[in-house]
């Protein structure tokens, strides 16, 4: 091999591995229902996408869980709760991933009175 | 060094040995006061001397083994005929069958038992009590007087949030079990209003968390205490 070819594989996976670093979605905050969400004393629910894109590929939850586009899905906790979203029956409504009354899992940064 | 090691070894083991023979001929009870100094020399350098000394160990121990007054010196038969167990429960266990069962983990005991189960197949009482499928007896003494019957009212806990359904408390599947006090006033004020709850401090242990997810159905199960629908959420919109 030359060194060439080399350096072209090497700048080929620094593109991939870089691109791979952009892909990665930060965490997504639900703060659409704010004043539910203070009524009920919550503070608003964090989504870590990353950490969801470590476990899972995209075609498990976009589109048919979550539409893919910011604002197209009405999330709240009783949807959660009868099975729709988060809650759905392979993921937080099952013993795969934590329940839904961890509260304070999602809702990070609570205030409870 | 290796000479005066030698002499050493020797000598070590023929006092060993004297001190053996002496103790074998002073009678058995003042061996047992002497034995622990000795086999902690044997252990040195003279395996020689083990047996000589084992034998008048054994038996004073054996014969408190055996004294048939002892009720730990009982050995308990199964129906086939096989030991079960002794007297004495620190050495051999229990030895009723039904005990060592019953001290299983409690699902895995019952799931042979054809009970109804919730969604997480955990046993579900309420449905029980409410098939008449089970009738307990108040108290496992006749002479006891009668308990209170259940108490037939429905508590309307309203959640803060516009769009989780409201919770409908029933005191009578909870008085079938339990007494008043039990709850009230520890855990609960037996009052309109008075306990403004919150699911973060259930899922810590507090309100309903003292007894669901511990004893009774667990937290997971939303929908079942989540029951009556609200208005807000029917509509998606706020108000």
């Amino acid at each position: 091999m030359t060194k060439k070819t080399l350096s072209a594989i090497s700048l080929v996976l620094v593109l991939v591995l870089s691109s791979y670093g952009f892909a990665k979605l930060g965490d997504i905050v639900f703060d659409d229902k704010a004043e539910s969400l203070k009524k009920a004393g919550m503070s608003p629910a964090v989504f870590p996408h990353g950490k969801h894109e470590d476990i899972y590929r995209c075609v498990d939850c976009h589109p048919k869980i979550f539409k893919d586009k910011r604002g197209a899905n009405d999330i709240n906790m009783q949807k959660n709760m009868s099975g729709e979203f988060c809650g759905n029956e392979a993921c937080h409504n099952s013993p795969k991933a934590f329940p839904l009354y961890q509260c304070a899992k999602c809702h990070i940064d609570k205030k409870v009175k | 060094m290796k000479s005066c090691y030698g002499v050493k070894f020797t000598i070590r083991v023929i006092s060993l040995v004297v001190m053996v023979v002496f103790i074998g001929y002073t009678g058995l009870k003042t061996t047992s006061a002497a034995e622990p100094v000795s086999p902690a020399k044997e252990k040195d350098k003279s395996p020689v001397v083990v047996p000589t000394a084992a034998q008048p160990e054994e038996k004073p121990s054996t014969s408190s083994i055996l004294d048939p007054k002892d009720p730990k010196s009982i050995i308990y038969l199964n129906t086939k005929g096989e030991l079960a167990g002794t007297g004495d429960p620190n050495k051999s266990g229990s030895p009723s069958e039904a005990y060592r069962i019953g001290s299983g983990w409690h699902p895995a005991a019952l799931a042979g038992a054809g009970l109804p189960k919730d969604k997480y197949g955990l046993v579900n009482w309420a449905k029980i009590v409410k098939d008449n499928l089970l009738t307990p007896r108040h108290s496992l003494d006749p002479s006891d007087a009668e308990d209170m019957p259940p108490l037939d009212m429905n508590i309307l806990i309203e959640t803060k949030s516009d769009f989780v359904n409201n919770v409908i408390y029933p005191h009578y599947i909870h008085t079938w079990w339990l007494k008043c006090e039990i709850c009230h006033p520890k855990i609960f004020i037996p009052q309109k209003g008075a306990n403004r709850m919150f699911m973060t401090e259930i899922a810590q242990g507090q309100w309903c968390g003292r007894c669901h997810g511990k004893v009774s159905f667990p937290l997971t199960d939303c929908t079942r205490c989540h029951v009556s629908p609200k208005k807000a959420a029917a509509t998606p919109e706020k108000k």
